[in-house]
C-alpha cells in the first residue's frame, strides 16, 4: 500500500516537473529578445506584410496569455480574451496533439523531424551508457577490492583523467585517428548502402557507429567507476560483509552475493541523476561525428536560428530526461526492499 | 569496533593544522600545483608568449597551418597565427570566465543552500523542490538556447553558467547548514535570543566555508568545461579567442582535413590541464576535510608472525587459545597492541565469560580467533587449536571450513550484521547449503523455519527483511544463523547490549537452553559481570588487552584477586548487600597506541605502588584454574 503512495508521488512529482519545463519552454522563447519569426527569417527583402503573414501563420499575433499582450509588462492588453486563443492554450493544445508548429527552415512539423531522428540518439546512448556502465563497474569493483594497491591508484588516476577530459576533444581526437585509419568520419552510414543487403547495412552503421560510443564509453566510464569504487567500498566495510566473512563465504561468493547488489543501488540514482549531463556529452558527439541525432539537429536548427525546431528539441530532451528519471526512480524502489516495505 | 585507532579529525579553523594534513595529500598537492601553473600563464601571457596576439601583419596564406617549426613551437593555426601565444592567451579567456561564473553559482547556491537549511518548513520544501527541478532539467542544451536566444557574449556566458550550476553547491550546503544548526552552539546562541543575521554570519558561514570552498574548485572546473563546450558548439563570444574557441575554428575550418593536429590538441590539453588540476584539488581537500580510511573486510590480512608451539593442556579441550597477542599495525607509528599474551580452554558444553570495559580488546580477541581482524589488525604470536587443528597456520579454503561449521559468531547489534537486501531466511539457508552440501535441497526451507522458531521467531518471517525486524528479533535471528549448521563452539560478542532488560533475559535464558540442549560450547563477550553470573563456568576478565584475571565463576564473584575484578563487581549490584554502595571506576582504559609502562591497570588501581608503575606483572598461576596478573598476589604469597 504505501508501495503505491510512493510511486503515486514519484509520477505526479515527475508530472509537475514536466509542466514546469513546458511553461518554462513556452516563455523562455518569448521573454528572451527578438521576436522568434523575426529573428527566425532575418532577411531585409520581406516586407511588412509578408512579416505579418509570417506572424499570423506562427500564431504570434494573438496575445500571449489573458492580460498580456505581449510579455512587456508595462502593455496590459485585454483580459476579456477567449483563453483558448491566446498563444499559450493553443502551445499547449498544440503540444497535447502532439504539434510543435513548423520549422522555419524545412517547412516540416518539428514532431515529424524530432521523431526522425530521436532513435539515432537513443541508439547511440543507450550503446555508449550500456558499454560505460558495464566497464565502470568492472574497474570500479576490481578498485575497490584492491583498495590502496597500486591497482587502486592507476585506475583512479585514468578516471579523474578520463573525467578531466572535454567530452567533444576526445572525439575530435578519435576523429582525426580514425580519419587516417580508414574510418568512417561522419553521419551513419555510406551513402548509396541501401542497395546491399541488410547484413551489410547493418555493418556499415555499426561501423560508423564505432567512434561516437568510443567516445561516449571513455566521457562516463570514469564516472561511473569512481562512484562504483566508492559505493563498493562503503558496502565492503559493512558488518554484514565481515558476517559473511565469518559464514566462511569465499571472496568471489561475498562480492557476488553480498556486496554487488547493495553497492549497484545507489548507481541506479546516480545514472538517472546523470541523464542530463550525459544529454550535454551526447551534443557533443553527435555534432563532432555529425551524427544524425537530436544533438546535431539542436545545433543545426541555432545555426539557422530556427526557432521551432530548436523549442521542440529542447522540450523533447527535457521530457526525456525526466521520464528516464521517473523509470529509475522506480527500478529503484523495486530492486531495494527498504523502500517497499517504508 | 572498539579496537579501532581514532584518527584524528582536522580543526579547519586553524589553517595550520589543514595545511599540515593537506601538504601530505599528494593528489590536492599536485592539482593546487597545476592551478598555479595555469594562474601563473593567464596572469604573465604577455611576457611569456613569444607573438603579440594582436597583430595580424605580415600574414600571408602560406602562414595557414604551419607545422611546429622553431619559428613556431606549436605551428600555426587557420588564420596564420601563433598556436602558442593564443594557447597562453586563451588562458585568460577560460579561467576569467570559469571564475567570474563560479562566484555567481556559489553565491546563489550558498544563499538558497543556507537559507533553506537555516529557516527550514515551507522555505525549505519550496527551494529544495525548486533545485530539485533545476537538477533534471539538461543544462547544455538550455544553456544553449538561452545563449542562441540573446547574444554570445563573455557577459552572456559567464550569467548562464552561473545561474545553471548552483544546484549542487545548494544541496551541499543545505545539508551542512542543517548539521550544523542542531549543534550546541547554535542552539546556545538562539536561546540568549542572537538574531538570525547574527547566528547565520558568526556560527553557520564559518562551518559552511570549508564545504563551499570545495564546492568553488568542483564549480569552476565545471564552468571552464561548459565554457569550452558552448565555445567549440559556435556559442562562444567571437572576440575572445578561449581554448573552446580555438577548437571551433580549428575543426570548422580545415584542420581535420590538412592534418594539422597541433591546432586540435594544443588547446584540449589547456583545458584538461585545468580541469584535471581542479578535480585533483577538489578531491585533496575533500579528502582532508571528510577523511575516511580506504580499508575494507575483503582486504589481504597481514600473515600471521609463526611462534614456536606452546604445549597443550593435557586434557583434550574443544578450542584452546595459547599465548595469542595481536597487534594493530599504523604505518609509521608504533604498533598498537591490543592483545597480549591470553591462553584459555574451552570444553564442550561449557561458557566461558570474557569480560572487560569498552576498550580492552574482547572483540579484537574474538575476531582474531577465527581470523577476522581487520586489515591492520596481525596475529604476532600464538596459537589457536580447534580440536587438532591450529587456525593460525591453516589455508585460508581449510579455515573456510571451519568458520560457522565448527565456530560461529552472533555479532554484537545485529542491525547491521545482517544483509538488508537479502531476506532473513535466505542469508540463513546460504550457510547451509555452503557448509553441509549433502543436505537434501527441499529440506532447507523447512530446516530454516525450525531454526528461527528455536530462538522464538514465527516461521513466517523467514521471508522479511532485516528492516522488518525488531532488535531483538533481528538479534534472535543472527543466533537462529549462528547455529544454522550445528557448529560446536559459539561465539556470542555482547549479544544483549542495547536491547531491552526483558529481552536480554529471553536471549540469555535462549543461549544458555542450547548449550543444554546441543551440548554448544560458548565464549561470552560482555562488559556486563551481573549478566555471566549465572551461566558461566569460567570468567576470563581482560584490561587493556592482557588477562587480568582468568578463573573459575565462583573464585571470580566470591574470591576476586585482581583489583580491576574487584572494582568491576563493586560496579553492580548485588541482591544479597541491598544497603551496598555501587561505585563506578574513575578514569577510561588506556589507549592501545600509549600504553603505560608497568602494570596497565596501575594508573587507575586504588591498590597501585611504585612497581606498577614501572613493571608489568606477570601471569601468577595461583592454582590450576585460577591465573592472575597482579603484583599484590605475588607479596602476598
Amino acid at each position: 500500500m504505501k508501495r503505491w503512495r510512493y510511486l503515486l508521488g514519484k509520477i505526479s512529482w515527475s508530472l509537475f516537473t514536466i509542466l514546469f519545463v513546458i511553461i518554462l519552454n513556452f516563455f523562455l522563447f518569448r521573454i528572451l529578445p527578438g521576436d522568434p519569426a523575426r529573428a527566425g527569417v532575418r532577411d531585409p527583402r520581406l516586407t511588412k506584410e509578408n512579416i505579418e503573414a509570417i506572424r499570423v501563420r506562427y500564431g504570434l499575433d494573438k496575445p500571449i496569455i489573458n492580460c498580456f499582450e505581449s510579455l512587456n509588462p508595462i502593455k496590459i492588453g485585454s483580459c476579456a480574451v477567449n483563453p483558448l486563443d491566446t498563444q499559450f492554450f493553443i502551445y499547449i493544445g498544440n503540444l497535447l496533439q502532439g504539434d510543435m508548429m513548423i520549422s522555419f527552415h524545412t517547412n516540416r512539423p518539428v514532431t515529424e523531424m524530432l521523431s526522425e531522428r530521436l532513435w539515432n540518439t537513443i541508439i547511440l546512448i543507450g550503446a555508449g551508457q550500456i558499454l560505460a556502465i558495464v566497464f565502470g563497474v568492472l574497474f570500479g569493483m576490481f578498485s575497490a577490492w584492491k583498495a590502496r594497491t597500486a591497482i587502486d591508484y592507476g585506475s583512479l588516476t585514468l578516471s579523474l583523467v578520463a573525467w578531466s577530459i572535454p567530452t567533444f576533444w576526445l572525439g575530435v581526437i578519435l576523429l582525426f585517428w580514425g580519419s587516417n585509419n580508414g574510418m568512417p568520419i561522419a553521419g551513419m552510414s555510406t551513402p548509396g548502402m541501401s542497395s546491399y543487403p541488410l547484413l551489410s547495412q547493418w555493418g556499415d552503421i555499426a561501423r560508423h557507429m564505432l567512434l561516437p560510443t568510443l567516445t561516449y564509453t571513455i566521457v562516463y566510464m570514469g564516472e561511473y567507476m569512481l562512484i562504483m569504487r566508492s559505493s563498493l567500498l562503503d558496502v565492503l566495510s559493512e558488518d554484514y560483509i565481515l558476517t559473511a566473512k565469518a559464514k566462511g563465504l569465499g571472496v568471489f561468493q561475498i562480492l557476488k552475493d553480498h556486496a554487488i547488489k547493495n553497492a549497484m543501488l545507489p548507481l541506479v540514482t546516480i545514472i538517472a541523476i546523470n541523464l542530463g549531463f550525459t544529454v550535454g556529452g551526447v551534443i557533443q558527439i553527435e555534432t563532432v561525428f555529425s551524427w544524425p541525432g537530436l544533438g546535431m539537429t539542436i545545433v543545426e536548427a541555432l545555426n539557422r536560428r530556427d526557432f521551432p525546431v530548436l523549442q521542440g528539441a529542447f522540450l523533447l530532451i527535457a521530457v526525456s530526461v525526466i521520464v528516464a528519471n521517473l523509470l529509475a526512480d522506480l527500478a529503484y524502489s523495486y530492486l531495494d526492499p527498504r523502500v517497499k516495505a517504508e | 569496533m572498539e579496537a579501532q585507532i581514532k584518527t584524528t579529525v582536522p580543526d579547519t579553523s586553524r589553517f595550520q593544522d589543514f595545511w599540515g594534513i593537506f601538504r601530505k595529500n599528494y593528489m590536492g598537492l599536485v592539482g593546487l600545483i597545476m592551478l598555479f601553473i595555469a594562474i601563473f600563464v593567464a596572469v604573465f601571457a604577455p611576457i611569456l608568449s613569444p607573438y603579440d596576439p594582436s597583430s595580424t601583419q605580415d600574414v600571408t596564406t602560406s602562414d595557414i597551418y604551419n607545422a611546429p617549426s622553431t619559428s613556431h613551437w606549436l605551428g600555426t593555426d587557420d588564420a596564420g597565427q601563433d598556436v602558442l601565444t593564443n594557447f597562453i592567451f586563451g588562458a585568460r579567456v577560460s579561467l576569467t570566465i570559469g571564475f567570474f561564473a563560479a562566484f555567481i553559482s556559489l553565491a546563489i547556491g550558498g544563499v538558497l543552500g543556507i537559507v533553506a537549511g537555516f529557516y527550514g518548513g515551507r522555505t525549505e520544501e519550496l527551494l529544495m523542490r525548486f533545485t530539485d527541478i533545476m537538477l533534471v532539467i539538461p543544462d547544455l542544451p538550455l544553456m544553449m538556447v538561452i545563449i542562441a536566444l540573446t547574444k554570445p557574449s563573455i557577459f552572456n556566458i559567464i550569467i548562464v553558467i552561473g545561474a545553471l550550476y548552483w544546484t549542487t553547491t545548494a544541496r551541499v550546503v543545505r545539508s551542512q547548514t542543517l548539521a550544523v544548526k542542531s549543534r550546541k552552539f547554535v542552539l546556545r546562541a538562539r536561546a540568549i535570543g542572537a538574531g538570525k543575521g547574527h547566528i547565520i554570519r558568526h556560527h553557520i558561514l564559518p562551518l559552511v566555508l570549508p564545504i563551499l570552498v570545495v564546492q568553488a574548485v568542483l564549480v569552476v572546473s565545471s564552468a571552464v568545461l561548459a565554457e569550452s563546450t558552448l565555445s567549440f558548439l559556435g556559442l562562444g563570444d567571437p572576440t575572445a579567442l578561449s581554448w573552446g574557441q580555438m577548437l571551433n575554428y580549428a575543426f570548422g575550418r580545415g584542420a581535420m582535413s590538412t592534418g594539422a593536429w597541433w591546432a586540435l590538441v594544443v588547446p584540449g590539453f589547456g583545458i584538461v590541464w585545468v580541469v584535471l588540476g581542479l578535480t585533483l584539488l577538489g578531491q585533496g581537500l575533500e579528502q582532508v576535510l571528510n577523511p575516511r580510511l580506504d580499508t575494507h573486510h575483503l582486504m589481504p590480512s597481514r600473515p600471521t608472525v609463526k611462534s614456536e608451539a606452546a604445549q597443550r593442556s593435557s586434557e583434550k579441550s574443544l578450542l584452546e587459545v595459547k599465548n595469542l597477542s595481536i597487534n594493530y599495525i599504523n604505518e609509521g607509528k608504533q604498533p598498537a597492541r591490543a592483545v597480549e599474551n591470553i591462553s584459555f580452554a574451552l570444553k564442550k558444553g561449557e561458557l566461558i565469560g570474557l569480560v572487560g570495559e569498552s576498550g580492552c580488546g574482547k572483540t579484537t580477541l574474538m575476531l582474531g580467533l577465527l581470523r577476522l581482524l581487520p586489515a591492520a589488525g596481525q596475529i604476532v604470536n600464538g596459537q589457536v587449536y580447534f580440536k587438532d587443528q591450529e587456525i593460525t597456520a591453516l589455508s585460508d579454503d581449510e579455515l573456510n571450513k571451519i568458520r560457522w561449521n565448527g565456530v560461529s559468531i552472533v555479532f554484537q547489534g545485529a542491525m547491521n550484521a545482517l544483509n538488508p537486501v537479502r531476506t532473513v531466511g535466505d542469508q540463513i539457508a546460504e550457510t547451509i547449503i555452503k557448509h553441509l552440501p549433502d543436505f537434501p535441497k527441499e529440506k532447507i526451507p523447512a530446516r530454516v523455519s525450525e531454526l528461527l522458531e528455536l530462538v522464538g521467531i514465527a516461521a513466517e518471517h523467514k521471508d522479511h527483511y532485516a528492516h522488518q525486524y525488531s532488535g531483538g528479533m533481528r538479534q534472535r535471528a543472527m543466533i537462529a544463523m549462528a547455529l544454522a549448521c550445528d557448529p560446536e563452539v559459539v561465539i556470542a560478542d555482547e549479544p544483549t547490549t542495547a536491547l531491552d532488560v526483558m529481552i536480554q533475559a529471553q536471549i540469555l535464558e535462549l543461549l544458555d537452553d542450547l548449550r543444554k540442549k546441543l551440548g554448544l560450547a560458548i565464549i561470552f563477550v560482555t562488559h556486563d559481570l551481573g549478566v555471566v553470573a549465572e551461566m558461566c563456568d569460567r570468567v576470563l576478565v581482560m584490561y587493556g588487552g592482557v588477562t587480568a584475571e582468568y578463573a573459575e565463576v565462583d573464585a571470580i564473584y566470591n574470591a576476586p584477586k585482581h583489583p580491576y575484578t574487584q572494582e568491576l563487581l563493586k560496579a553492580f549490584p548485588d541482591l544479597t548487600k541491598p544497603k551496598k554502595k555501587l561505585s563506578s571506576i574513575p578514569g577510561y582504559p588506556p589507549r592501545l597506541d600509549a600504553l603505560p609502562d608497568g602494570c596497565r591497570f596501575a594508573p587507575r588501581c586504588p591498590a597501585a605502588f611504585a612497581r606498577c608503575h614501572t613493571e608489568q606483572p606477570i601471569l601468577h598461576e595461583l592454582s590450576s584454574t585460577h591465573i592472575v596478573s597482579c603484583h599484590l598476589v605475588e607479596a602476598s604469597k
